[in-house]
């Protein structure tokens, strides 16, 4: 289950995300912004999977579940590459080293979730189901309009 | 290891946001969000989150510079002083005070403004003008016509009261993102929102409906729908009887205006226009916010009068989730029009062409006569250097060289200058013309108050100590009045707010002390007034509380396309760099997501060019040539391109034809062409 959620219809693009998740992880930053045909944006990064497959792949133990979390452990890793390669969303990279998001651990709010000028990201489970359901209606008062 | 955190406002946009410094033994370390701040709740755009990059930039200036020839050499602040008084002295004395001239700073805090122009004027010169020039100038004079009041109407949070929210010539989304949020929230209570952009921005992403207008022609856009409000009679009658004067001279301007004929005009379909006309009315509570594309046309002022007659026709004004919103640039613009860094204004935005104003500023300061008429604005201060009718400027914070349309034109006048003196952060292009360069303290160093778009006065703290020999604005200001041999005794920030408490009646109440996180929104004219986040909620501050509905006429472009020019080229920002850059280029998280110059150009107009995205390619003007890399994409309409101008190379190309009464040059609108670079 991932813990930040993002909602499409609200990101603006403006990759504020990246560059603050840069600035509290050393220079190193977790979170890519995918701007798409110059319109719709979407910020990419860990999923928090379930079943994570950088976990399985990763056989010095520095990828591993922690909770809801995937955590990763820097004094573990080898730098062998494997957990990029498992990924299945791109969102785990190496750099010497892996890095992947830490969901900021151990502040209770993820730093792209406080920053984010639109709230596109969330880490609200009930926030996103309500907007999904109030985007629902409105579509359908609109007559399918977004 | 002992961490402060010391709250600051962001050196940005005019949004005012907050945000924490954090300290550790005497260093910034990081950035705290400040979730109780009332506008930004925390949220930060890529700009801020960045900000302390430019702090700890190796390009400060830590000392104060003299030039000789080519090259520079460093020099005591003692030294540096002499040479500014002897420079600018030497003008006022042999050529006559309104042969200097002095730009002030939005970058700058109030009070800094405040000593700004007060020194230009105790000096005798009313040539004191700020870049508000190049962005506001309109709002300033179309708005205190119509509404008597220049400023934003209703505040940020507010908009989340909406039920239709209309952006016309505003790029929100990248400019002032934390705005997106409260629209976001708007909508998720059922607001409706319209965006009209001659591109399809991050900010149409937003919009139920997006109006794709062929730059330069809002007026028409706008008399069309108020031509459709007059006709369906969507007017609020007893709002127009009540607080408004000149409806029926309205009535008569927009009649020739249909829906087809502003299609024609505007490009955008004429089923469109009756359709935002009726949404806009209809609406129960409509905010317009309104940005750069409305003001930076030779019909600057046209377009704001014409956005405040929409506003007044229909009473979406004076009341929760109504209102006209400016949103206005730098991080105090605001205030430094507030605080009558204007050639026209003196503090309080007291007429300088009225003996009154200087009869009651002379009374204050100490200076038997102080300059009475309108000065130089900041575009003609340039003209006026090329033609010798000004001889030595003081420039502090603003990098016309680059700022300012056709800037060749702009270094060239600025080169003929006597004297140039330049206090700044950075070796910017204008410094690199100066005589004198003085090193000056970054927002994190100094305190004071910014007044944000909203009308917001916050107190920003000092954090750090400033690097090398660089000092505040305010130290350096008053200690170059002294050497002139004025008595500007100001210990801090502090001491020259109390002044202006007492001169500026909208500032009386708001004191030092009274300033914490959110700070106080002007007119505040008491100290136990709580400010005043709505305006015009009872009546207007102008002739009998009425407002002006002011009608206008469309009036192209002044430049229009041709064979030669075959292409319009508008310009406009983006989301990780601001203004002419500065800042941001120094910035190595932002540059790195920005690092070259673009232009976007339509598939349609990139084909027979054999333009391919990604080709570096040569814009045009009358006034020079640019490189700059294609971006092919359909945001653009066929015949518009878009270039941001947070790079040199863009202002190189636009025109300098000014709008007659607020003299804000059209940036948005310049006739080029394009080729390929083989």
């Amino acid at each position: 289950m991932m813990r930040v959620y993002v909602d499409i219809n609200r990101c603006i693009g403006c990759r504020s995300c990246e560059v603050a998740c840069k600035r509290v992880h050393g220079g190193k930053g977790h979170v890519n912004v995918h701007i798409s045909e110059d319109r719709a944006s979407v910020p990419l990064f860990c999923h928090h999977c379930e079943e994570a497959a950088c976990t399985m792949a990763c056989y010095s133990g520095a990828l591993t579940k922690d909770g809801e979390r995937t955590s990763f452990s820097l004094d573990k890793c080898t730098g062998c590459g494997l957990c990029r390669l498992a990924c299945p969303f791109g969102v785990v990279w190496t750099d010497k080293l892996a890095h992947k998001c830490d969901l900021c651990a151990p502040n209770e709010t993820p730093t792209c979730v406080l920053t984010c000028p639109a709230q596109a990201l969330s880490n609200d489970y009930e926030l996103a189901l309500k907007r999904a359901r109030a985007r629902a209606g409105r579509a359908t008062i609109l007559g399918g309009k977004r | 290891m002992s961490k402060s955190l010391v709250s600051t406002i962001c050196p940005y946009c005019a949004a005012g946001c907050g945000f924490y410094v954090a300290v550790e033994k005497g260093r910034a370390t990081g950035i705290e969000y400040m979730l109780e701040h009332p506008a930004n709740e925390g949220s930060l755009c890529p700009k801020g989150n960045a900000a302390l990059e430019v702090v700890y930039s190796e390009d400060r200036l830590l000392y104060p510079m003299k030039r000789n020839g080519n090259e520079w050499s460093r020099i005591s602040w003692d030294e540096a002083l002499k040479l500014v008084s002897k420079g600018l002295g030497r003008t006022i004395k042999n050529s006559g005070p309104d042969f200097a001239g002095f730009l002030s700073s939005s970058k700058c805090t109030n009070e800094e403004n405040y000593l700004i122009q007060k020194l230009a004027r105790s000096l005798g010169s009313r040539n004191v003008d700020n870049c508000a020039r190049l962005c506001h100038a309109p709002s300033v004079v179309g708005l205190n016509r119509t509404l008597g009041a220049a400023g934003m109407t209703n505040p940020i949070p507010d908009l989340a009261n909406s039920k239709c929210i209309f952006v016309i010539g505003s790029n929100l989304a990248e400019n002032h993102a934390i705005l997106s949020r409260w629209i976001h929230r708007a909508k998720d209570r059922g607001a409706q929102v319209i965006v009209a952009d001659p591109r399809l921005t991050h900010t149409a992403w937003l919009a139920d409906l997006f109006l794709q207008l062929k730059p330069g022609t809002d007026v028409a856009l706008l008399n069309a729908m108020m031509k459709v409000i007059i006709d369906e009679d969507l007017v609020d009658k007893a709002f127009i009887s009540k607080s408004t004067k000149g409806f029926e001279d309205l009535v008569k301007a927009v009649k020739d205006y249909t829906p087809e004929k502003a299609a024609e005009i505007t490009g955008v379909p004429a089923k469109d226009i009756v359709k935002v006309a009726r949404m806009y009315a209809k609406s129960p509570a409509s905010a317009i916010l309104y940005s750069m594309g409305i003001t930076q046309h030779t019909s600057g002022t046209d377009n704001v009068q014409s956005v405040a007659n929409l506003a007044l026709i229909t009473g979406q004004i004076g009341k929760e989730g109504t209102g006209v919103l400016p949103l206005r640039g730098h991080n105090n613009v605001q205030g430094a029009c507030d605080m009558g860094a204007l050639a026209e204004f003196y503090p309080g935005y007291r007429k300088s062409d009225d003996p009154e104003t200087a009869k009651f500023f002379g009374q204050t300061w100490d200076t038997i006569s102080l300059p009475v008429g309108r000065g130089l604005t900041a575009t003609e201060m340039i003209d006026a250097a090329c033609n010798g009718e000004l001889k030595a400027m003081y420039i502090v914070g603003e990098d016309p060289a680059n700022s300012d349309p056709w800037s060749s034109h702009v270094k060239d006048c600025l080169e003929n200058l006597d004297f140039l003196v330049v206090q700044d952060i950075f070796m910017t292009a204008t410094a690199q013309l100066a005589d004198v360069v003085l090193p000056a303290a970054s927002w994190a160093e100094k305190e004071g108050t910014y007044t944000s778009t909203e009308r917001r006065v916050q107190w920003s703290n000092r954090a750090l100590e400033p690097p090398g020999e660089a000092k505040s604005d305010l130290e350096i200001v008053c200690m170059v009045a002294k050497s002139m041999g004025l008595n500007f005794d100001y210990p801090d920030a502090a001491s020259v707010l109390a002044e202006i408490n007492r001169l500026v009646p909208t500032y009386k109440g708001i004191t030092r002390e009274r300033l914490g996180i959110g700070g106080l929104i002007w007119p505040c004219p008491s100290t136990d007034h709580p400010g005043t986040p709505i305006l015009h909620s009872a009546g207007f501050k102008l002739q009998d509380g009425r407002a002006l509905i002011a009608p206008v006429q469309y009036k192209p472009a002044a430049e229009d396309t041709g064979t030669e020019y075959p292409l319009i080229l508008t310009t406009g920002r983006i989301a990780v760099h601001f203004n002419a850059g500065s800042m941001t280029r120094r910035s190595p998280s932002l540059m790195e997501r920005a690092p070259n110059l673009f232009v976007e150009i339509n598939p349609e107009d990139a084909a027979p060019l054999r333009i391919n995205d990604g080709d570096s390619v040569e814009v045009t003007t009358e006034r020079g040539t640019t490189t700059a890399l294609a971006r092919v994409t359909d945001s653009v309409k066929q015949g518009v391109v878009f270039m941001p101008f947070h790079y040199p190379g863009t202002n190189f190309l636009t025109t300098d034809a000014r709008d007659a009464e607020a003299k804000i040059p059209e940036f948005k609108v310049a006739a080029c062409n394009i080729v390929r670079r083989d």
